[in-house]
C-alpha cells in the first residue's frame, strides 16, 4: 500500500515541477508549488501510517502552516506585479536580465 | 549569565521587540527615528547578551523536556548568533540615510529585519531538520519581502517575484529530502540520524543518501552556488543596497552555519560519495562566478557576482572536510568572519555613497572619489583588498586557511584553482581602486551622509586590517589568534 502512495506522491511532485517550468501564468506557477508541498505531505502521511508513528503527521501539519504563509506572500506578489504591469504573464518580467536596462 | 538564559533571552528579545514595533508603528507617538533607534538598541543589547556566551566551550540542549532536544546551544551557535546580530546592527547603522530618505522603509521593515534575525538565530541552534526548515523559512520569507519593499519600482518587484518563486521551489526539495531521511532513519533529529548512519552499512541507506542530496540542492540554492544560483545577480540588483548587504553579509552566513552543523554531524560519513559533487560544484562556482564578475558594468552587480566566487572558496573547504576535519571546519569559520566584515563594509560604502537613492553605482561614479572623500575611498580600498585576499587584511588570512586545509586534505588542484580565481578577482576588485585613485572626477559632487554611518564604515575597515595583522604581541585586542581560537572552540563544541 505504501508503494502506491509513494508512486502517487512522486507523480504529483513531477507534475508540479513540470507545471512550474512550463507554465507562464504566475497563479498557475503558484499552484504548482502548492502541488510540490502537498506531494510531500501525502507521502509523509503514508509513511506515518505505515510505520505507526504519528510524528510525520505533525510534520505535515507544520508544512501546511508553512504553505499557508507562502500563500500569503504569493497573494501580495500577485497584487504588486499586477499593479505594475497589469498582467501576470511571467515572460513580461525580464528587465533585470537585460544588460542595458 | 547562564548559557540557557542567553539562549532563550536573545530570540525572545528579538521577537518581543519586533512585536512591539509592529504595534507601536500604529500609535501617534511613532516616528521613523524612534523605530530605527529601538531596533538598533535591541540589536545592540542582544549582541551584548550573546557575546557573553562566546569564548568557552560547552554544548547544552535547551529545555529538552519542552523542545524534545530540537534546539541546542553551544559555542558554535553562540559565535554565529553574535555575528548575525553584529551584522544586522552594522547594516542598519550604515544605512541611516537610506532609512531616512526612502518612504517605503516603514516600521514593518524594522519588524521584518528583526523577524529574519530571529529566524537565523533559531536556524543556528536547530538540531533537527524540521526546526531548521521552519527557521529557514522565517528568515527567508522576511528577506523575500525586504527585497520587494519598494513596491513601485519595477526592478524591486521583479526581484521579489524571482526570489520568491525560486526560493519556494527549492524549499520543496528540502522537504522531499527530509521526508526520505525520515522514511529510513525514523527520525529527523540530527543526533539520531548520525547514530543511525554509523550503525548501518553504507549501501543499505540509499534513502538517506538521496535525501541528503535533495537537501543539498536547497542549500546550494540559498548560498548561490552555480548550478542553482541563477537568481543571485537579478535579486541583488533589484534589491536596495542595504538589503543586498544584509543578504550577502548576514543571511548567507546563517545558511553556512547550518550547513556546517549538518556536515559535521551527519554528512561526514558519506564523504566519499559527496566529495566529487562538491569539488565539481566548487570548480564551476568559482569559474562562472569569476566570469560573471569580470563582465559586470556596475559595482553592485560585480560585488554580487563576486559573492558567488566566495561561496566557491568555502565549498573548497567543504570538500576537504572529510580528510582534514578540524582544520577545514575552522577555516570555514574564519573565512566566514573575514567575508562577513568585508562584504558588510563594501556594500555599506556603496549604500553610503548612493545616499539612499535607487541608482545602480557604476564604476564611473567612483571616479576621483579619493580627492573629494579620501576617508571613504581608503575604506573602500581596504574592503576591496580584503575581498581580493591581499596580505595584511583579514581576507588573506581567510583564504590562506582555506587553501591550506585543501592541501592538507590532498586536493592540491582545488587549492590551485582557488589561487587562480583569486588572481582573476584582482582584476575586478582593483578596477574599483583604479577608478577611485587614478581617474579624474567627471562631475564635482560632494556627498554628505551621516557622520555616524561613516564612523561605522571606518570601524569595519579597522577590523579588517586588525584581523590581518593583529596579534596580542602588539596590543591586547582580539586579533588573528583570538579569531582562530574562537573558530576552533566553536568546532570543538560540536563534538570534533
Amino acid at each position: 500500500m505504501l508503494k502506491a502512495y509513494m508512486i502517487l506522491s512522486i507523480l504529483l511532485f513531477s507534475i508540479g515541477v513540470v507545471g512550474l517550468i512550463s507554465r507562464r501564468n504566475i497563479i498557475v506557477i503558484y499552484m504548482s508549488i502548492e502541488l510540490l508541498l502537498n506531494a510531500v505531505n501525502l507521502s509523509l502521511i503514508a509513511i506515518s501510517a505505515d510505520m505507526a508513528d504519528s510524528s510525520a503527521q505533525v510534520m505535515s501539519l507544520i508544512i501546511i502552516a508553512i504553505a499557508a504563509s507562502e500563500a500569503a506572500l504569493f497573494m501580495s506578489l500577485f497584487v504588486v506585479l499586477f499593479r505594475n504591469r497589469a498582467s501576470l504573464d511571467a515572460n513580461l518580467f525580464d528587465i533585470l536580465g537585460n544588460k542595458h536596462a | 549569565m547562564s548559557n540557557e538564559f542567553i539562549a532563550l533571552a536573545v530570540p525572545a528579545l528579538l521577537l518581543f521587540s519586533a512585536i512591539f514595533i509592529l504595534l507601536f508603528g500604529f500609535s501617534s507617538h511613532y516616528t521613523k527615528n524612534r523605530g530605527y533607534f529601538i531596533t538598533l538598541a535591541t540589536l545592540f543589547i542582544a549582541f551584548i547578551i550573546s557575546a557573553n556566551g562566546v569564548g568557552t566551550k560547552y554544548s547544552i540542549l535547551i529545555l529538552p523536556d519542552i523542545f524534545n532536544s530540537m534546539v541546542v546551544y553551544d559555542t558554535f551557535s553562540a559565535t554565529f548568533i553574535s555575528l548575525f546580530l553584529l551584522g544586522g546592527f552594522l547594516t542598519l547603522a550604515i544605512a541611516k540615510s537610506f532609512v531616512d530618505k526612502t518612504n517605503f522603509f516603514t516600521h514593518e521593515s524594522f519588524v521584518l529585519l528583526l523577524f529574519s534575525l530571529f529566524g537565523m538565530v533559531v536556524l543556528t541552534m536547530a538540531n533537527e531538520l524540521l526546526t531548521a526548515f521552519i527557521a529557514l523559512e522565517i528568515a527567508s520569507m522576511s528577506v523575500y519581502i525586504l527585497v520587494g519593499l519598494n513596491k513601485n519600482s519595477l526592478k524591486a518587484s521583479e526581484a521579489f517575484f524571482k526570489y520568491l518563486l525560486l526560493g519556494s521551489f527549492s524549499a520543496s526539495f528540502y522537504l522531499l529530502g527530509m521526508m526520505l531521511i525520515y522514511a529510513q532513519a525514523k527520525s529527523t533529529n540530527l543526533d539520531v540520524i548520525a547514530e543511525y548512519i554509523l550503525h548501518t552499512e553504507l549501501h543499505s541507506q540509499l534513502l538517506i543518501i538521496a535525501g541528503s542530496m535533495l537537501i543539498m540542492i536547497t542549500i546550494m540554492f540559498k548560498i548561490a552556488a552555480v548550478p542553482f544560483g541563477a537568481w543571485v545577480l537579478d535579486v541583488y540588483e533589484g534589491a536596495s543596497l542595504p538589503i543586498t548587504a544584509y543578504m550577502a553579509g548576514v543571511f548567507k552566513i546563517a545558511i553556512f552555519a547550518f550547513v556546517l552543523r549538518l556536515f559535521l554531524k551527519d554528512y561526514i560519513t558519506f564523504d566519499a560519495i559527496y566529495d566529487p559533487l562538491i569539488i565539481g560544484g566548487a570548480l564551476v562556482t568559482m569559474f562562472v562566478g569569476s566570469l560573471l564578475a569580470v563582465i559586470q558594468q556596475s559595482v553592485k552587480k560585480m560585488l554580487a557576482a563576486s559573492s558567488v566566487v566566495h561561496s566557491g572558496y568555502i565549498l573548497i573547504a567543504f570538500a576537504s572536510i572529510g580528510e582534514a576535519t578540524s582544520s577545514a571546519a575552522s577555516a570555514i569559520m574564519f573565512y566566514l568572519f573575514a567575508y562577513f566584515i568585508s562584504a558588510i563594509g563594501a556594500f555599506g560604502v556603496l549604500s553610503y555613497i548612493s545616499k539612499g537613492s535607487d541608482k545602480a553605482i557604476n564604476y564611473d561614479d567612483l571616479d576621483g572619489l579619493a580627492k573629494t572623500r579620501p576617508i571613504i575611498a581608503a575604506a573602500l580600498t581596504i574592503f576591496m583588498l580584503s575581498l581580493a585576499g591581499f596580505p595584511s587584511t583579514i581576507g588573506f588570512i581567510g583564504k590562506f586557511y582555506i587553501l591550506t586545509s585543501a592541501i592538507e586534505a590532498g586536493y592540491t588542484f582545488l587549492a590551485f584553482f582557488g589561487v587562480l580565481s583569486a588572481f582573476v578577482s584582482i582584476y575586478y576588485y582593483f578596477k574599483v581602486v583604479m577608478h577611485l585613485y587614478f581617474k579624474e572626477a567627471g562631475h564635482v559632487e560632494v556627498h554628505y551622509g551621516y557622520k555616524v554611518s561613516l564612523a561605522f564604515i571606518v570601524l569595519s575597515g579597522v577590523v579588517v586590517l586588525w584581523g590581518g595583522v593583529g596579534t596580542s604581541l602588539l596590543l591586547d585586542i582580539p586579533g588573528i589568534n583570538a579569531l582562530n581560537e574562537l573558530s576552533r572552540y566553536s568546532i570543538e563544541s560540536l563534538g570534533f
